[in-house]
């Protein structure tokens, strides 16, 4: 009845997140477990007459760079995933994140302070890239610490990315623990965007991960031809014509 | 000088409607919330009910989100909603400081904002004015 909640409170698309922390020994990616498994009718959603769309999604916690072999590599298994999250816990990390790795999302952690600071380059470089950042507001529920943790990771991203390329999104376990998705965007206000901004963190940009996802799953390759200039016979030497006045006279 | 032959034009109907902008800001703005308390304990007084929101805007904002002036006009108990006024510059504190609150007597909650107005007028039933009296 989980996901039943989510379509009481507004929502209409939901994803299913699968955490694999590389820490621990003996990850696997696992298939996704397919969403028409587990829920044999999906609800509508308030106000329109198509039914809730519910995704998955792999987060990957890396904190060394070996890990990040796992998305290079073509395992099967990644690529049934909708959206690829990547956690970086270190600024190398994080910069590989940005620039190279095919990702959709960035996790920002929320629940420590941030070991490194953010710096523009990588982040202006994920941002045309098309990679979005994800701010969780979950862990700000449940205890007062981490809710300072989230404002102040929060101030210093956008401090840097000024307000583009945000998702706010949930880590609920319990339906207690979602909001709606206009006081998600209140959020968003206190984490200091505008009031568009917030609200696109909610709706706009979390459509375009959706849709990055999908490209990122259907393109493996662009082949493009391009006109090849054409050679130009070497005429015989003239000298310029200032020269040319100089030797004459 | 017209020319003679031009037929004077016709008059457009009467507007069924008229539409007023009114463009200064409105003072208070009112919050139609419900309160969501799954486990089958004891629900709050309209007594606690208002401590439980200055509270929660304690916890987030400190002592000035926590004076921040907040009305309960009406409550109903049985169902834990309530509609609640706030001056307009607080509104983004009061509600995000509802968004956030997670425990009620270390009991799980959540607060559900259903409904955010500028004016006291047009609500669906139970109904409140603008010169509603306060509850609390």
């Amino acid at each position: 009845t989980y996901y039943v909640f989510t379509f009481l409170v507004g929502y209409s698309a939901v994803a299913l997140n699968h955490v694999i922390d590389f820490k621990e020994k003996k990850q696997e990616i696992i298939k996704p477990v397919s969403p028409s498994e587990l829920f044999p009718s999906l609800p509508i959603v308030q106000g329109t007459s198509k039914r809730i769309k519910v995704l998955t999604r792999l987060t990957l916690v890396v904190s060394d760079p070996s890990h990040c072999n796992l998305l290079r590599s073509t395992s099967a298994n990644i690529r049934l995933y909708d959206i690829i999250a990547v956690f970086p816990k270190t600024e190398k990390l994080f910069h590989i994140a940005c620039t190279t790795l095919d990702v959709d999302l960035v996790c920002i952690n929320v629940t420590e302070k941030l070991p490194f600071y953010f710096r523009r380059p990588p982040v202006n470089m994920a941002i045309d890239r098309g990679i979005y950042f994800e701010l969780l507001y979950t862990p700000a529920i449940k205890d007062s610490t981490m809710r300072r943790y989230t404002i102040s990771n929060a101030i210093s991203l956008m401090q840097i990315c000024k307000g583009k390329n945000i998702v706010i999104s949930s880590a609920a376990e319990r339906p207690l623990e979602l909001r709606g998705p206009y006081d998600v965007a209140n959020l968003g206000l206190l984490f200091g965007l505008s009031e568009s901004e917030a609200k696109a963190a909610v709706s706009t940009n979390c459509r375009a991960t959706m849709l990055h996802g999908e490209t990122r799953k259907s393109a493996c390759g662009v082949v493009y031809t391009v006109k090849k200039p054409r050679k130009v016979e070497e005429e015989e030497t003239t000298l310029p014509a200032c020269k040319k006045a100089k030797t004459e006279a | 000088a017209r020319p003679a032959g031009r037929m004077a034009r016709a008059e457009p109907p009467a507007a069924a409607f008229e539409r007023r902008v009114l463009r200064s800001a409105a003072e208070h703005h009112y919050l139609r919330v419900r309160l969501e308390l799954p486990d089958g304990g004891a629900r709050p007084s309209v007594a606690q009910f208002k401590q439980l929101v200055v509270s929660a805007l304690r916890e987030l904002h400190g002592e000035v989100g926590a004076a921040l002036p907040v009305d309960v006009l009406t409550y109903e108990e049985k169902t834990l909603s309530a509609i609640l006024r706030v001056v307009s510059s607080g509104l983004v504190k009061l509600w995000s400081a509802l968004t956030l609150l997670g425990f009620y007597q270390n009991r799980r909650c959540a607060f559900r904002v259903l409904q955010v107005k500028p004016c006291g007028a047009g609500w669906l039933p139970p109904n409140v004015s603008s010169r509603s009296k306060v509850v609390w």
